[in-house]
């Protein structure tokens, strides 16, 4: 016989004014700002308040208070995606993670109790990493533990100034909620009028109700309000996942931009580095390529493309490699906004450092690749891989180098799909001349007896038997027979007759 | 009592142990081996010294290139990671692959040639060799007809990223380059070539 399983502890994260915390983790801080939706304030920074702005007056209204006060226009989605943003990085506290819009996160807290052999002490344990990866993220959290999302999610949100709210266990939650407002518990409008019209006030109230007096008026929605009131939600949390890759930017507007110095420009990347790798982390990924766009003033932008050697999601192992990128970097115009984009993604199992591992190794790696992709170029970097192909010089091709794990690109879904690699072909020169170089054949009675290569007459020493290549009829054809000559004074050479036109060619040599 | 003093002198031999291992050297020593007896019986130690520059000349068939990937393989069969600077762009990985050599763990860096410049590529091998992060890295780059002057700065370069990133540098060089200020010079024209057939 299982034993009997409550609601399940929760813990819910409410970011308030998240419009406005939206838009001042993405710049510098700034003065009097609000935030505003079809010409009334919804809200309003600190320095606007004390000038008088009020949330609700118009925009109008709200210039007289405050000259200088700087609206910005209510964003939905921009908001939306700032929650999926802190959804992706507290995945790395929690088994489940759910959103909760407009403003909050819930967690799945019932794996606390295993970090800690008191449960209470745990979930304060778990409280205190959410508020920091809230910081870290930019945001300014409020948050309650408690059973079942609808309680949790109450008392986060109507739990006054206390930022930390834990009910410790099955009662408690009833106990905690009593005191709240119907508003708290997120009723149909219309049972929160017929509540209020019948003298119903607060959530204790509520629960003092007959189970059946609300499951005979409103049905099923009526019964779940009541038990919600008397603190059990049974629902489970319904898993977050992310479909797109994180991405994070950085107003410098009203900072000095990039001009002669790369620092101003590397502080900020840094930041959104930070963000980028908390939310890759929460998810398990590691960034192999990063892209970081630099918008410039008044218009135009500047693309850095990042390749790293092996999936990431060490901030500080980006660093080096941008700087290098950013120190080399001429722009024609000062930087106004930074934007940090993962392009290709990989999954990265947890792993444990052995005693003599050297982590500096991969970021050395890194730093090193960056400087020559810089200099020289990506496509100047590369690992070979064996094609499929009988034409010598399409035997190979190239590949970008990646040390410790497989590239991903286009999105969470798509997996690499793996390749039978060609068997190696024995008898390949180590140097291959592309295009291949003319030579011609010197003999006496059919006999080949030497050759002319580059201008030099050399004695053909001996001479392997041919190979022939020939194909590919439906685009380039190619027919040839190639033979390993041994040459005078210079060694083994690797020609080949075309048998289209009977010419001799030196392809390479073996080295 | 007994138990305790024994448990007190595994824990200080640990500690001594782990101590050890953290105070071992980023610069790896000893040399590595490229697997060809005819080479190795050639140099001193039987391999290619670490943190040091070494130079393989030849002519342009001598069988220097399939040295210098014979020792790439050793140096990726020890679990790090190799690379090949192609300054003439004319290294062809399917005969390394034929060698042995793992092509995912060779980076090969080809600066181009369009322009002929000397520079990049031995500015690229010295950022590898100095980055620690190698084991092996074999540079093929013409030196032929640049002015002694001006290549010895360079190769002192080359040479002291090597003793930073204790990496073996494999210089491959011709007949006719400058000389190089190498720990260990090489002549694969004075190998028969008979003996380094296997190599191709």
């Amino acid at each position: 016989m299982s034993p009997e399983r409550g609601p399940p502890r929760t813990l819910a994260v409410v970011l308030p004014d998240l419009p406005l915390q939206r838009v001042l983790r993405a710049r510098p801080p700034a003065g009097a700002l609000a935030v505003v939706a079809e010409g009334l304030v919804r809200h309003a920074t600190a320095p606007a308040l004390a000038v008088g702005v009020r949330p609700g007056d118009s925009l109008v209204q709200a210039r007289a208070a405050c000259a200088d006060l700087e609206a910005v226009p209510l964003d939905a989605v921009a908001d939306r995606a700032a929650l999926r943003a802190l959804a992706e990085a507290l995945l790395a506290l929690a088994p489940v993670v759910e959103l909760a819009p407009p403003d909050a996160v819930l967690l799945d807290a019932a794996g606390a109790c295993l970090s800690g052999s008191d449960p209470e002490e745990a979930e304060r344990v778990l409280a205190g990493r959410v508020l920091a990866c809230c910081v870290d993220m930019g945001f300014r959290g409020r948050l309650a533990v408690a059973d079942g999302k609808g309680v949790a999610l109450a008392l986060a949100r109507h739990a006054g100034r206390e930022r930390t709210r834990v009910a410790p266990g099955p009662g408690e939650g009833a106990r905690a909620l009593a005191p709240l407002p119907l508003a708290a518990l997120d009723l149909p409008a219309e049972m929160a009028r017929w509540l209020s019209a019948v003298g119903v006030g607060d959530a204790g109230a509520l629960a003092a109700l007959p189970a059946e007096t609300l499951a005979h008026r409103f049905g099923a929605v009526g019964a779940a309000a009541g038990r919600l009131a008397r603190g059990s939600d049974p629902r489970p949390l319904v898993p977050f996942v992310s479909e797109t890759f994180p991405r994070e930017r950085w107003d410098l507007e009203g900072e000095v931009g990039l001009l002669e110095s790369a620092e101003p420009v590397l502080f900020a990347a840094k930041r959104l580095a930070d963000r980028v790798a908390a939310r890759l982390v929460g998810r398990g990924l590691g960034a192999s390529r990063l892209r970081l766009t630099l918008l410039l003033d008044p218009r135009g932008e500047e693309r850095v493309d990042l390749p790293l050697s092996r999936p990431s999601a060490d901030a500080a192992a980006w660093l080096g490699p941008l700087r290098e990128r950013l120190a080399g970097l001429r722009l024609p115009a000062p930087v106004r906004a930074l934007d940090l984009a993962v392009v290709e993604a990989a999954e990265v199992p947890a792993e444990q450092l052995a005693v003599g591992d050297r982590p500096e190794v991969a970021r050395a790696l890194d730093v090193a690749l960056s400087r020559l992709a810089a200099r020289l170029g990506e496509r100047s970097l590369f690992a070979a891989e064996a094609a499929d192909r009988h034409r010598p010089e399409a035997a190979y091709r190239a590949t970008p180098f990646r040390h410790g794990g497989t590239g991903r690109a286009g999105g969470a879904g798509a997996q690499p799909q793996p390749q039978p690699a060609p068997e190696a072909q024995p008898g390949r020169p180590t140097r291959l001349f592309d295009p291949p170089r003319p030579i011609v054949a010197l003999g006496e009675g059919g006999r080949l007896t030497s050759l002319r290569v580059e201008g030099t007459v050399r004695a053909v020493l001996a001479l392997s038997v041919p190979e022939r290549l020939a194909g590919e009829w439906w685009n380039e054809p190619f027919d040839r027979d190639y033979y390993r000559a041994r040459l005078e004074g210079l060694g083994e050479a690797w020609i080949f007759r075309d048998g289209r036109d009977g010419r001799l060619w030196l392809h390479g040599l073996f080295d | 009592m007994g138990t305790a003093t024994r448990q007190q002198e595994i824990l200080e031999e640990l500690r001594r142990q782990i101590h050890r291992m953290e105070r071992r050297p980023a610069r790896r020593e000893g040399v590595l081996a490229c697997g060809l007896p005819e080479v190795e019986a050639r140099l001193p130690g039987g391999g290619f010294p670490r943190g040091c520059l070494s130079s393989l000349r030849g002519g342009p068939a001598s069988g220097k290139t399939g040295v210098a990937l014979s020792a790439l393989r050793q140096a990726q069969a020890e679990g790090g990671l190799a690379a090949f600077v192609d300054g003439r762009g004319e290294f062809y990985p399917p005969a390394a692959l034929s060698l042995g050599v793992d092509l995912a763990r060779l980076l090969i860096v080809r600066p181009g040639t369009a322009r002929g410049e000397l520079l990049p590529g031995l500015w690229a091998a010295e950022v590898l060799l100095g980055s620690g992060a190698f084991r092996a890295v074999a540079i093929d780059v013409p030196l032929r007809g640049v002015p002694a002057a001006r290549a010895e700065p360079i190769l002192r370069r080359l040479r002291a990223a090597a003793e930073k990133g204790g990496a073996a540098a494999l210089l491959l060089s011709g007949p006719g380059d400058p000389a190089i200020p190498a720990a260990v010079r090489i002549d694969l024209d004075a190998v028969r070539l008979a003996e380094i057939d296997h190599v191709a």
